[in-house]
């Protein structure tokens, strides 16, 4: 790093706001430490960063709470982490509009706990983790069981503030929940991994929080039967926000025991989660349905995040982290096949899924030698492909990284891509190397 | 082209160019060189490539049942009409998708499901006659996306031709494709990224139960805090429509759907979803607008009282034709807790013209759509349309809205982009164009302020007799 630029960076946002050296520790990407860490307080300071990194020719790696970092292509080289954390305000929130702006760096729970108290969420499940903040949630489209009916971040965010690689601030979209002015930049910046330009201001669609929001866990013998009994859900009149299936394994691993369960979420006022509850046993009975939990409160929270956590790296000798996107009638088949697979290679498949979306989380663990890890993620990848859906790696160790792609094929859609990539960052700077194709 | 597509695959002729020298939006025209009617993927890319080879704009062309002149040849040169593909390629009812060609009508999708109790749910009012390839590039909306959402929110994948020829697939049947989100980017892109020619869209099961509710009010303000009102008891409507005086005499006029004539303005609320709980909801709208101070709240006792509510609505612009020979609706939209402010500025800056407005628009999301009365005939007045229309956009930019909700910008609105986007946002969007789009051969003139030089404005659109007596309808 050329010797003036921390002392710019100081300048530019208070030497309290500026780490080096041992300091950056904590901001190690897949074992690469950031030459400095710095943490703008305003948008106008964020574009200020990234000028002066533009100069040095510095890559940046924009951070919210970093609990994504395990996500993408190994980089290149670290230059400067971006930490979004003293850009934590809600901006705006209007209830009778349904929808709020704020800050990038805010973490969710504060956001939800804040709406809460107007009666009012942002449809987005909080995963594993209770540190994550908004805009690292939008910029690696982080989603949950309750897409089932609430969609991901592409369906919520209308509009949002970047800045861009040149340090200009670029508005997409905007305030309103129904706007076909210009192109959809919000579309193209959720999912981006900070590699067209830093978020810093989202305008969210929100919704009214139910009255009553439960999740029944609805126990089969058989993975088979459960799939059966998702499928037979999605051709209902019920309307469940969510709807998982999960494995043996991935019961055992959340100490529920084996067979395989269907959760169910079912949210709304009390007439119809009382009808969904009773329309889903009369419904799934002739069907193999075993043992049936209803949750709620705490308890209906605690399931959601043990299941999000199912893959957490180190938690019980977990190996990687494979997402899978395919058609929600293979899902089941799929499941066992994947957990085929790991076995033949000497580990164990734990698999859940979002069942009427078609994502299926999967789940390597059992042993970490390198050899048998990347042979399964190959033969996990070719399932995938094999009935045209696609699989990328969340997690796994740099040794699986450095010989299986972390991201699947974009096919001939990468060379818009990378002519979108080069128009709106030309030097390259923004996260270089962890995205789709090298991007 | 002949040779391509065969001698009943392309009108050179002025007469025949002539049906397709404006969109839904008269006021501006401008005629082709050529309309050519491709019957297949391979067929659009090889025109596109004969374009690109001989240096000639083009553009792609749905019903034309457009609002803001995005289809229209604003630099002459090819008009792609993808009518002749209209097929419904594969529905897959486990997975609840469909697969359809670009030029198939929008509605035509839902009778081709809706024997299985399915539903495509992006219902522009035009759904009856415009495309889905259309809805596409517009990104287009209806009553129902209160709940719903709109266009982008049901389309999973797109066959595209780019551009420079070039078919490929954005996206495709599954979720979260890898990569930058093109098919969002694609979508609402009006036509400037390339044409779409399959389509891949989410079918929804029929709801179980539907429930209508009109409530009529003697102040537009009341009719307005009922919409907020409404939302804040943590209900979402599937659709909440507001029809105003004027708008109820036009429609009583023609129709006959049993809106008080005295009334200042009427909701027309939709609950859909699950039965139980639906007396439940019903009561808790009911309520609200009671609270407001609705003079009468009524749901309909059957199917066929909630279509009669319904024609009233959706009427509604044909039905101006009985009381003026001419409208021009505006597109705007505004945080919903500000509709009593807007509607004011609204109302007092068409009088200030000299003009009438009749408002008929989707409320629950701010929606709005003004429709400004007028008679071409008279001089000068289409000027003071177009004037009033710019200034209402300019209210709705300044209490943080938008100049577009469900129309695009097209030719029409691309002057008043600066309204709402600054020069940065807008050459974020130009370089983004670019990538897709770098010779600006696909649909050139569009979204961007730009000379409109080669288009021809007014004399604007007479209502058609078959309009005026409610048997066909402009949108």
């Amino acid at each position: 790093m050329p010797s003036a630029l921390p002392d710019k960076l100081r300048t530019l946002v208070g030497a309290s706001h500026v780490l080096t050296g041992v300091d950056c520790s904590p901001f190690v990407v897949e074992g690469r430490a950031p030459e400095a860490v710095v943490f703008p307080g305003t948008k106008e300071e964020i574009a200020a960063v990234l000028r002066a990194a533009g100069e040095a020719g510095l890559p940046v790696t924009p951070w919210g709470a970093g609990t994504k970092m395990a996500i993408g292509s190994p980089p290149n080289r670290l230059g400067l982490v971006l930490g979004l954390k003293r850009l934590d305000r809600i901006l705006e929130h209007e209830p009778g509009d349904l929808t709020v702006t704020v800050e990038a760096g805010l973490p969710f729970e504060t956001l939800q706990a804040e709406l809460g108290k107007r009666g009012q969420w942002l449809s987005l499940d909080a995963g594993a983790t209770e540190r994550a903040t908004v805009g690292g949630m939008l910029a690696s489209d982080a989603s949950g069981p309750r897409r089932h009916l609430y969609g991901t971040a592409r369906d919520l965010v209308i509009g949002l503030t970047v800045v861009m690689a040149d340090g200009s601030l670029v508005r997409g979209g905007g305030k309103v929940v129904k706007n076909v002015a210009g192109y959809d930049l919000p579309k193209l910046y959720v999912g981006s991994f900070g590699t067209l330009g830093v978020l810093a201001e989202a305008t969210l669609k929100l919704r009214p929080r139910a009255d009553v929001d439960r999740v029944v866990v609805a126990r089969f013998d058989r993975l088979k039967a459960a799939g059966a009994a998702a499928h037979a859900v999605l051709g209902s009149d019920l309307l469940p926000s969510a709807l998982e299936l999960a494995d043996a394994e991935a019961l055992r691993r959340l100490s529920l025991g084996g067979g395989a369960a269907l959760l169910v979420g079912l949210d709304g006022i009390a007439p119809q989660v009382d009808w969904q509850v009773a329309e889903l046993q009369r419904l799934l009975g002739p069907l193999g349905l075993g043992e049936t939990s209803v949750l709620d409160g705490g308890a209906r929270d605690d399931a959601w995040r043990a299941l999000a956590g199912l893959g957490r790296p180190g938690h019980d000798r977990v190996a990687a982290v494979m997402k899978w996107a395919v058609l929600p009638a293979q899902i089941a088949e799929l499941m066992e096949a994947g957990a085929a697979a790991a076995r033949r290679n000497g580990l164990v498949g734990a698999f859940t899924a979002h069942a009427g979306v078609g994502i299926v989380t999967a789940v390597l663990a059992g042993g970490t030698n390198p050899n048998a890890v990347v042979s399964a993620l190959t033969e996990w990848r070719a399932l995938a492909n094999r009935v045209g859906g696609h699989a990328m790696i969340e997690s796994a160790p740099l040794a699986v990284k450095e010989r299986v792609a972390v991201w699947d094929t974009a096919g001939p859609t990468l060379r818009l891509m990378k002519g979108i990539k080069e128009r709106l960052d030309p030097h390259g700077i923004l996260n270089p190397g962890r995205f789709v194709g090298g991007i | 082209m002949e040779a391509l597509l065969g001698p009943d695959g392309v009108l050179s002729d002025p007469e025949e160019l002539l049906v397709y020298e404006s969109d839904g939006l008269t006021l501006f025209r401008a005629l082709a060189d050529f309309v050519v009617f491709p019957r297949s993927a391979e067929q659009v890319a090889a025109l596109v490539k004969l374009a690109g080879r001989e240096g000639i704009p083009f553009v792609a062309r749905g019903a034309g049942t457009g609002l803001s002149g995005g289809c229209l040849p604003s630099e002459g040169g090819l008009v792609i009409s993808l009518m002749r593909m209209n097929r419904v390629l594969e529905v897959d009812y486990d997975n609840q998708l469909a697969v359809v060609e670009p030029g198939l009508v929008n509605l035509h999708l839902t009778w081709a499901v809706g024997p299985r109790g399915f539903y495509y749910a992006p219902d522009p009012s035009s759904q009856q006659a415009c495309t889905i390839g259309g809805n596409i590039a517009n990104n287009s909306g209806g009553p129902h996306t209160l709940k719903y959402g709109v266009t982008t929110n049901h389309v999973l994948g797109l066959e595209v031709v780019l551009p420079d020829g070039e078919l490929m697939w954005l996206g495709g049947k599954t979720r979260d494709t890898q990569g930058y989100d093109l098919v969002g980017l694609f979508v609402g892109s009006e036509g400037t990224f390339g044409i779409a020619t399959k389509i891949v869209v989410r079918i929804l099961k029929k709801p179980q139960a539907v429930k209508t509710v009109l409530a009529v009010f003697d102040q537009v303000d009341q009719a307005s805090a009922a919409v907020s009102a409404i939302i804040a008891r943590g209900l979402v409507p599937a659709a909440m429509e507001m029809i105003d005086q004027l708008t109820i005499e036009a429609v009583e006029d023609a129709f006959g759907c049993g809106y008080p004539r005295d009334a200042a303005a009427a909701l027309l609320i939709e609950l859909d979803g699950l039965a139980a709980g639906m007396e439940a909801q019903a009561e808790r709208v009911v309520a609200a607008c009671r609270d407001c101070g609705a003079r009468d709240v009524r749901a309909a006792r059957d199917e066929a009282e909630r279509q009669l509510l319904w024609k009233g609505r959706k009427s509604a612009f044909g039905a101006y034709g009985r009381i003026s020979p001419a409208y021009m609706v505006m597109d705007g939209v505004i945080p919903r807790t500000k509709l009593p402010y807007v509607l004011g500025r609204v109302n007092a800056i068409v009088a200030a013209h000299g003009l009438r407005v009749g408002n008929v628009f989707h409320a629950g999301d701010g929606n709005l759509h003004p429709n400004i009365l007028y008679d071409p005939r008279r001089p000068g007045e289409e000027a003071r349309v177009v004037a009033a229309g710019a200034e209402i956009l300019k209210v709705c930019a300044e209490v943080g809205g938008s100049i577009s909700g469900e129309h695009g910008i097209g030719l029409e609105k691309a002057d008043y982009m600066p309204f709402i986007f600054s020069e940065a946002d807008l050459a974020c969007m130009r370089r983004v164009k670019e990538a897709f789009n770098p010779t600006g051969l696909c649909n050139p003139g569009k979204i961007f302020p730009s000379n409109k030089a080669c288009v021809e404005v007014g004399p604007a659109y007479r209502p058609h007799p078959i309009e005026e007596k409610g048997l066909a309808q402009r949108f």
